[in-house]
């Protein structure tokens, strides 16, 4: 964490959680200003009467995405040595079947749930605890899981190499579907009544 | 429609074509991690004060002694034929077309070794050839080159080879020392003259 001035021994590695604490608190405090710790806001999604969450997280991916190829193309950073997360296919599958379930029912995901938790909501309470529910029963029988969970690994795989296009192609393209989900959330946006909350 | 979202999505377009024009030759020229991380832990990157003093002392064309210091420590002290780059200069063109001939050693030093292995990192990073540092940096050189001191009796005889070079190389670089080593001369006093008392005359005794 804080790369390349902890690894590098610039800053103690002492000072890791300290940073940690910080960058959470800063990502929890832009969640919840940003109305992200109501849960209504994050079904909205689900609903079609606020698109937000989907419009963020998209927004976040494509902006990345461009500074990697806009920087990697300056000779500033060197994509080829970023890490990717390993790819199992079937705990990926189920594991965001799962996550979805618990998303539209609870209607939090991990980080919002917290926020949620720290302005006093008892939902996002209940939620969390679930979540440690969850971690607690995945711990305990993890011999069951053990077999799905480390089945069809294909290691830091990369969607337009299994698909078999071009890279500058796929990230375009991205760009253009992310425009395309822009218009057509906002759409929907409309024709769906207003919900207030 | 908002304003503001034609014009985002124009910038969002332009990227995208951006992105389709890139060619896809590789641009960063910076060696692996993996390679980094072997060369900075190789001993052989490090070269001792007595190895640079000797090629100073021979004025060896193959080596470049470089201060990364900044200018003022530079002026106020610095080792003898050392030109000065200061850390933050290295990647100016002219300073890496210095750094990147092959035949030349390059060997940096700073204070006490941080900022030169800094600059050693910049550097290696970049794969430049023959880029050395002076282990210790210009506190080690001083303490031992200019202030080089004597080792104990009981000290074997490559102690003593060693302190006789740096005494040499020290005399080199700043001439025999003003001060002779015991500070006191004693002023040979004029011999006092003894006056003999003058011989007795003879006479007679017995």
């Amino acid at each position: 964490m804080v790369a390349p001035l902890i690894p590098l021994e610039q800053i103690p590695e002492a000072w890791n959680n300290v940073f940690a604490v910080l960058l959470g608190m800063g990502f929890g405090f832009t969640l919840e200003s940003s109305g992200f710790s109501s849960s209504r806001k994050i079904m909205g999604t689900f609903f079609g009467y606020d698109f937000v969450v989907l419009k963020v997280f998209f927004t976040a991916a494509i902006t990345a995405m461009i500074g990697i190829f806009y920087f990697d193309y300056m000779g500033w950073m060197d994509a080829s040595l970023l890490y990717i997360n390993p790819y199992y296919v079937y705990s990926a599958i189920l594991g965001g079947l799962i996550m979805g379930f618990g998303f539209s029912l609870g209607g939090f995901c991990p980080g919002t749930s917290f926020c949620g938790v720290a302005i006093g909501k008892i939902d996002a309470l209940v939620f969390s605890l679930g979540l440690f529910l969850g971690i607690l029963l995945f711990s305990e029988l993890y011999g069951l899981f053990e077999g799905i969970y480390n089945s069809h690994f294909m290691g830091g795989s990369k969607i337009y190499d299994l698909i078999g296009m071009k890279e500058a192609v796929f990230g375009a393209l991205l760009i253009f579907v992310a425009i395309g989900m822009f218009f057509g959330a906002t759409w929907i946006e409309k024709k769906v009544d207003k919900v207030i909350y | 429609m908002n304003r503001n979202y034609i014009v985002l999505v124009v910038i969002a377009i332009g990227l995208a074509i951006g992105i389709l024009l890139m060619d896809n030759t590789k641009r960063n020229n910076e060696i692996d991690p993996e390679t980094l991380a072997v060369n900075y832990n190789d001993p052989s990157r490090f070269l001792s004060i007595d190895e640079v003093t000797d090629r100073l002392v021979r004025k060896d064309p193959g080596m470049l002694l470089i201060d990364v210091r900044p200018a003022e420590q530079y002026k106020l002290f610095a080792i003898p034929g050392a030109i000065n780059i200061p850390i933050d200069s290295l990647l100016t063109s002219s300073t890496l077309d210095l750094m990147s001939m092959v035949e030349m050693d390059k060997v940096l030093y700073s204070n006490s070794g941080a900022t030169s292995d800094q600059a050693w990192l910049l550097m290696e990073r970049l794969d430049m050839p023959a880029v050395f540092v002076m282990e210790g940096g210009i506190n080690n050189w001083f303490k031992n080159i200019v202030q080089a001191t004597e080792p104990s009796e009981s000290a074997p005889q490559e102690e003593f080879d060693v302190y006789s070079f740096r005494l040499a190389a020290n005399q080199y670089f700043y001439g025999s020392s003003d001060k002779p080593k015991s500070a006191e001369i004693k002023v040979v006093k004029k011999a006092p003259v003894v006056r003999k008392a003058p011989a007795p005359e003879s006479g007679g005794g017995c």
